[in-house]
């Protein structure tokens, strides 16, 4: 059992009004989530510190421009907060800085870390169409029910980890009736109690509907074997990747928004990854024909390897591709399987060492 | 227009993308080059790159004008030549804005021109990648059918305002293919290094090109007019910083047109590097000033000084609207910034190799009218020009 807070509005409007006390009491001085940032309704995160800005928050809308745990890292990469700010994040978003931490990218000092059980997000180009707005009541039901929202992202309909596992405050959202009536905060943390003690509310013990959570599990357990059956994951050998990445133009655009890609010189920009005339001239003795796309698959699988033990599956590779190939769902399967041998879930633990930098004696004896 | 009057024809039965893959064919059959640089569609069928080809057989399923420009062509003259000049002579077969691009380039320091013989074709414009590819494969006779009526409806919206789609400058061959006459093409040469070549393979000047021009010029003329009209329009809509943060309100930062514009170079652009990671009290300091910050922070000014650095070098090829996530016509944007700073020099970017880059040129007599006044300043009036104009908001010394 843990505490719960209960408010008595929906849950987006009770999110708003709890962040709005955190800062107007002073408990934060800061407050990042969503909200409308442009006079045309864009919508994208911002660090609000005045609280009549919240005015124009939207903590749940289902969107993810950026990949909050990669900007949180960006802001809290050359110094920690040095005042206490709440933050509202995805669970994938939330691994993917716990991540990011364990590699000192980032730190989650003075951080009061709210997330949801996740419905999913819609695709960046509805965001640009302006279609999301028309597809809510549609979201909203689906999240009451524990049904997945048609039109969400693949790699959100395909995500079995929508329970936070570090978060300091869960709005329980999926497969929960009363969503639209009233709010319920899982405080899973002493830090997490500790803020919100003194705020107009409901105090009691609860805990979530596990039944309903695996029920839901299931579900999308189920529409990842069918969606990576659609792009024909299954036989992805040497032949099968090479065609699948054909389109590529390597714009880098997947390893630009990925949490996980956080070198500041990726190793494919150095000059060490790039060829002389030598190279040129030898290839086309060889061959007699070469694709100036040099290298499209060999970058694929150097990133593949290099962030597949972090990587959360949030989706947002696949949704800035201007080729649209299905990157949520090769990294997906990759993630798996890497994660899956080491018996290891990024960012679900930040005292979990990082298993290619953790030294264990006896491991793999097989393949040694 | 250059000044050539007269081209070498070639007889082109089988459509202008199958004379000039004949011509490559030629070309490497007679030893007058080593390998030729083409686009080509890729082995899955559903992309086209560019492949240096060396074995005339690999030519056969090249497409000179593919309907999409998934990389720009300076880029991989830049990445052959980045690292020195091979002896590989190249005849590098590309459009207009990608050889003038090229140019850019070699200004640079980025691309050793010595070996290569860049060939331009008539160009009807390429469609936008999202089309292309979301276009479940009817983007290849969506092309067809356009281009071949020279309507630019379906292509990039900068190349439906390129007046520079033929001949531009920069290029050693030039092939025309607009309304030219009996099924052929016209191949002009625009440099003692693409004479070479054409004399080489036995083409000599002795058509009238006349017809030609006059229809290129015909619709330069009408797309100088769209481009104005696009270029007011687009003012109007991003004149101010309001306007502009406006229209980049839903910019993700992610820099992708950054990487797939051919100016620029940079292995580390100045916006990913430490000089734009602050500490997070600065974060906060900049939040609390307007109540709040936008995520991600320095967008704009990414973009301001990415139009700073590069625009009057920017060709108008429109990779840069093609790559963005979020659809911001960036293209248009830079076109319309790059326009107006490439007039205010004189500059056409490409245009010849021999006009050095306006920004690293010293000119004595250049803009005197922002200038401020050294008597005016002895006088005490150090905010006026010799015109008595004031130039310059004054700040008490």
């Amino acid at each position: 059992m843990t505490k719960v807070l209960k408010l008595d509005k929906g849950a987006n409007d009770s999110l708003k009004d709890l962040l709005r006390s955190l800062l107007e009491s002073g408990k934060v001085k800061g407050v990042v989530t969503l909200g409308r940032t442009g006079e045309d309704g864009t919508i994208s995160y911002s660090l609000i510190t005045n609280p009549d800005h919240l005015e124009s928050a939207m903590p749940l809308f289902p969107l993810m421009p950026v990949n909050l745990g990669k900007q949180l890292s960006r802001l809290t990469l050359v110094e920690a907060a040095g005042e206490p700010i709440a933050v509202v994040l995805r669970p994938c978003e939330l691994r993917a800085l716990v991540e990011l931490v364990k590699r000192t990218q980032g730190s989650l000092d003075n951080i009061l870390v709210i997330s949801s059980t996740c419905g999913g997000v819609y695709p960046l180009e509805m965001a640009v169409k302006g279609n999301i707005e028309e597809h809510l009541p549609e979201y909203w039901k689906a999240v009451q029910q524990g049904e997945l929202a048609p039109n969400t992202r693949l790699a959100c309909q395909a995500c079995e980890y929508f329970v936070p596992y570090t978060a300091d405050i869960t709005i329980s959202l999926l497969g929960n009736k009363a969503v639209d009536t009233e709010a319920t905060f899982f405080l899973n943390t002493e830090k997490g109690k500790g803020t919100v003690e003194g705020i107009k509310g409901k105090f009691a013990e609860g805990e979530l509907d596990m039944a309903t959570i695996e029920r839901i599990r299931g579900k999308r357990k189920a529409e990842k074997e069918k969606l990576s059956d659609q792009v024909e994951l299954k036989n992805l050998g040497i032949d099968e990747i090479a065609k699948t990445f054909s389109r590529c133009i390597g714009c880098r655009n997947c390893s630009a928004v990925c949490p996980a890609c956080y070198c500041h010189v990726c190793f494919f920009q150095t000059e060490t990854s790039q060829h002389g005339p030598l190279y040129y001239e030898t290839q086309l003795k060889k061959t007699g024909c070469i694709n100036m796309l040099s290298d499209t698959t060999f970058y694929h699988l150097v990133r593949l390897f290099h962030v597949s033990i972090s990587c959360t599956a949030c989706g947002q590779c696949a949704d800035v591709c201007p080729a649209d190939i299905p990157l949520w769902a090769i990294s997906l399967k990759a993630s798996e399987a890497v994660q899956g041998a080491f018996d290891y879930l990024a960012g679900r633990n930040i005292e979990e060492g990082l298993p290619l930098t953790t030294f264990v004696p006896e491991e793999f004896a097989g393949v040694i | 227009m250059t000044d050539i009057r007269k081209g070498a024809s070639l007889p082109a039965d089988g459509g202008a993308q199958k004379g000039i893959i004949d011509f490559a064919t030629q070309a490497l059959r007679q030893g007058a080059v080593d390998a030729v640089l083409i686009p080509r569609r890729v082995t899955a069928g559903d992309s086209f790159a560019y492949f240096l080809i060396r074995d005339e057989a690999f030519l056969k399923e090249a497409s000179p004008l593919p309907p999409i420009m998934p990389v720009q062509g300076a880029r991989v003259i830049s990445s052959i030549t980045g690292y020195g000049r091979s002896k590989t002579r190249i005849a590098a077969i590309m459009r207009p804005c990608e050889a003038r691009a090229t140019i850019e380039l070699a200004k640079l320091s980025q691309v050793d021109l010595e070996y290569v013989t860049i060939i331009t074709m008539d160009c009807p414009g390429v469609i936008p990648l999202s089309d292309y590819f979301e276009g479940a494969g009817e983007g290849d006779k969506l092309f067809e059918d356009a281009s071949q009526n020279w309507s630019s409806e379906p292509m990039r919206p900068v190349c439906r305002i390129c007046d520079m789609f033929s001949a531009s400058g920069g290029q050693d061959i030039h092939i025309g293919t607009l309304g030219t006459r009996n099924g052929s093409i016209m191949f002009t040469a625009n440099s003692p290094k693409g004479e070479d070549l054409l004399n080489r393979l036995g083409m000599s000047a002795e058509e009238d090109i006349s017809g030609w021009e006059t229809r290129v010029n015909k619709l330069i003329d009408e797309r100088k007019k769209e481009r104005k009209q696009n270029n007011d329009a687009l003012r109007a809509e991003i004149e101010g910083i309001d306007k502009l943060a406006q229209a980049f309100s839903t910019c993700i930062n992610c820099h992708n047109c950054m990487r797939v514009c051919p100016i620029c170079y940079c292995r580390q652009c100045h916006f990913d590097s430490d000089n734009m990671k602050f500490g997070f009290e600065d974060y906060l300091t900049r939040a609390e000033a307007r109540g709040g910050l936008r995520i991600p922070t320095d967008s704009l000014l990414f973009h301001i000084g990415r139009m700073l650095h590069m625009s009057l070098s920017c060709v108008s090829c429109g990779m840069c609207e093609d790559a963005c996530p979020t659809d911001i016509p960036v293209s248009q944007i830079f076109t319309l910034v790059g326009d107006r700073n490439q007039e205010a020099f004189s500059y056409v970017p490409g245009r010849s190799v021999d006009e050095t880059l306006p920004l690293t040129t010293f000119e004595e007599d250049e803009f005197q009218e922002v200038e401020q006044s050294y008597a005016a300043v002895s006088a005490g009036q150090e905010n006026y020009n010799d015109q008595g104009i004031e130039v310059r908001q004054g700040r008490k010394r």
